[in-house]
């Protein structure tokens, strides 16, 4: 199957993005669509839903390690509304596997890099799960881990 | 554009590890306790309780001290000896100050190592700078107040180092003492210098808060009782005691020594007065320069935007208050509102959100708390958002 269309919206402070993209997309995967933002709680969550309904695969944010925000709460702010909107979209019979939360430093680009491909990866699963009819599975855990 | 332009300097890099090392001891600690638990979490709450803990026990001491220098020393002893549970108080006020100061130290390195301190955030920084001051300035008129041998050797030397100050240093040590040398006046200033600074404490805390939505100002439940519980039990067991009562004729030349209060009078072991003082008011000056000299990370390196000053939408506000919790830096306030918005939701609504201009730091976070459109970055807008969404998403570019 075709890659996955991917949005990622990303905090100014986490990673640092530029060296990582051509254009608005990234060098290594060029099926993720970069939007930065000021701090990850700019986003707000009906964007998220709006990229979703829009014909992307999936969306993920990108904040600052947990404790460490420029803001103070912005990644906090930011993954309590990611959780909420998983819940809802789990009532609306959407996949809330299709979107992610990530947590990533400055200089944390591999790991970050990683992160998108698992994220990347896990969507084709889903893709491909959703052309034979089988009963949805549980929700997979955000990557980014909780603190 | 990119922050990796210029390879980190050396101090840089020990800062980044130090950043690490202090959230990777968070995320161990979070394993043994709850997040909310995690006293890490609560080092400035924690300092908080024990000022509290140390203006009530204060109280409980203002009632019995007499501030003159016959009557000093032994109304200390007869709170330890005579007033009921007077010498657990006595004990629970300094080790509460004890306490106090590693809280705070704790605190202050925890900030510094998380970068909690950088462009917006200096305000807190620069507050919690005079706090410390005034809190060591508290601490060391407590050590004199007792009046045994080691308050009238901390005089002296604090006399030392005043008058070693030029021009002013006289005139300084002359109002500190109320007169020319140690006099009936002294103590009443010393007392006088000991609550009025911790009374300013509550002044600087609001400065220190001014600019934080909900700072954690309180530790959890069952810290509280656990701090409390371990003062009074180091006050039972070790009673805070006094030195030998102090006498005009006596020249004590070495005395126990607080670390928490008193290392600028150890180092007078080696230093003339003068010297200490220098370094005391180079170090209080270097803690009001860190924020603004010991940035790594610019926004123009970092090639953040400036996308400017949050502004609301008056037509779109429904006043439901959740920009205004959100907000980190109580940059949001809510104002009657003058009249209904323009949109249904917003038709019958009592409150108006606004922004405070001098607050705002152009994070957004209201705009992603918003649920109305209600609010917008000038140099960001939603329908720059939107339209990158729709570039994502159309099917000609994959």
């Amino acid at each position: 199957m075709t890659s996955p269309k991917i949005v990622g919206f990303i905090c100014d402070w986490s990673i640092d993005i530029a060296p990582l993209l051509s254009g608005n997309r990234l060098s290594d995967l060029p099926n993720v669509y970069i939007i930065r933002v000021p701090c990850s709680g700019f986003v707000r969550p009906g964007w998220l839903e709006d990229a979703l309904n829009q014909g992307a695969d999936g969306v993920f944010v990108t904040g600052c390690p947990y404790g460490d925000c420029l803001n103070r709460e912005g990644n906090f702010l930011m993954r309590d509304r990611v959780d909420q909107l998983q819940r809802r979209l789990q009532r609306r019979r959407i996949d809330p596997a299709r979107m992610a939360m990530l947590a990533h430093g400055l200089h944390d680009r591999t790991e970050f890099l990683s992160d998108v491909q698992a994220f990347s990866d896990r969507l084709s699963e889903i893709a491909t799960a959703k052309a034979k009819p089988v009963p949805s599975a549980e929700p997979a855990p955000a990557p980014g881990g909780s603190p | 554009m990119s922050i990796v332009a210029a390879p980190p300097s050396r101090y840089g890099r020990l800062m980044t590890s130090l950043l690490r090392v202090t959230l990777r001891l968070d995320t161990s600690i979070n394993k043994i306790y709850p997040t909310d638990f995690n006293p890490l979490y609560y080092t400035g709450g924690l300092t908080n309780l024990f000022l509290f803990v140390l203006v009530l026990s204060g109280i409980f001491l203002f009632f019995y001290y007499e501030a003159s220098l016959g009557a000093a020393f032994e109304s200390v002893r007869y709170i330890s000896d005579v007033v009921p549970y007077g010498g657990i108080i006595r004990g629970v006020h300094r080790y509460a100050a004890d306490g106090f100061i590693v809280g705070v130290l704790l605190h202050v390195f925890r900030n510094w190592f998380t970068d909690r301190y950088l462009f917006s955030r200096d305000n807190p920084w620069i507050s919690g700078m005079f706090l410390l001051l005034f809190g060591g300035f508290i601490g060391f008129t407590g050590y004199q107040l007792v009046w045994d041998e080691r308050a009238q050797l901390l005089t002296s030397m604090f006399i030392a180092m005043l008058r070693s100050i030029p021009a002013v240093g006289e005139p300084l040590a002359r109002v500190f003492l109320g007169g020319e040398g140690i006099g009936e006046g002294t103590l009443v200033r010393i007392l006088f210098l000991h609550i009025v600074p911790a009374s300013t404490l509550y002044a600087l805390l609001w400065w220190h808060y001014l600019r934080l939505r909900h700072p954690k100002i309180w530790p959890p439940g069952v810290w509280v009782l656990f701090v409390v519980g371990i003062v009074f039990l180091l006050a039972g067991v070790i009673p805070a005691i006094s030195g030998q009562p102090a006498a005009p004729a006596s020249r004590p030349t070495s005395f126990p020594l607080d670390v928490f209060f008193l290392l600028p009078f150890w180092l007078l072991n080696w230093l003339s007065p003068g010297v200490v003082v220098f370094l005391s008011v180079a170090l209080f000056a270097a803690g009001l320069a860190v924020p603004y000299f010991s940035r790594r990370e610019t926004p123009a390196r970092m090639g953040v935007r400036h996308a400017g000053v949050a502004q609301v939408i008056d037509g779109n506000c429904t006043g439901c208050e959740l920009c205004y919790f959100d907000c980190p830096y109580n940059a949001i306030i809510m104002v009657d509102s003058p009249g209904p918005g323009l949109s249904k939701a917003a038709a019958n609504r009592t409150l108006l959100a606004v922004v405070l201009e001098s607050r705002c730091v152009e994070c957004g976070i209201c705009i992603g708390a918003c649920p109305f459109e209600a609010l917008e970055l000038p140099k960001l807008m939603e329908r720059d958002v939107l339209s990158h969404i729709a570039n994502a998403v159309q099917p000609a570019q994959i």
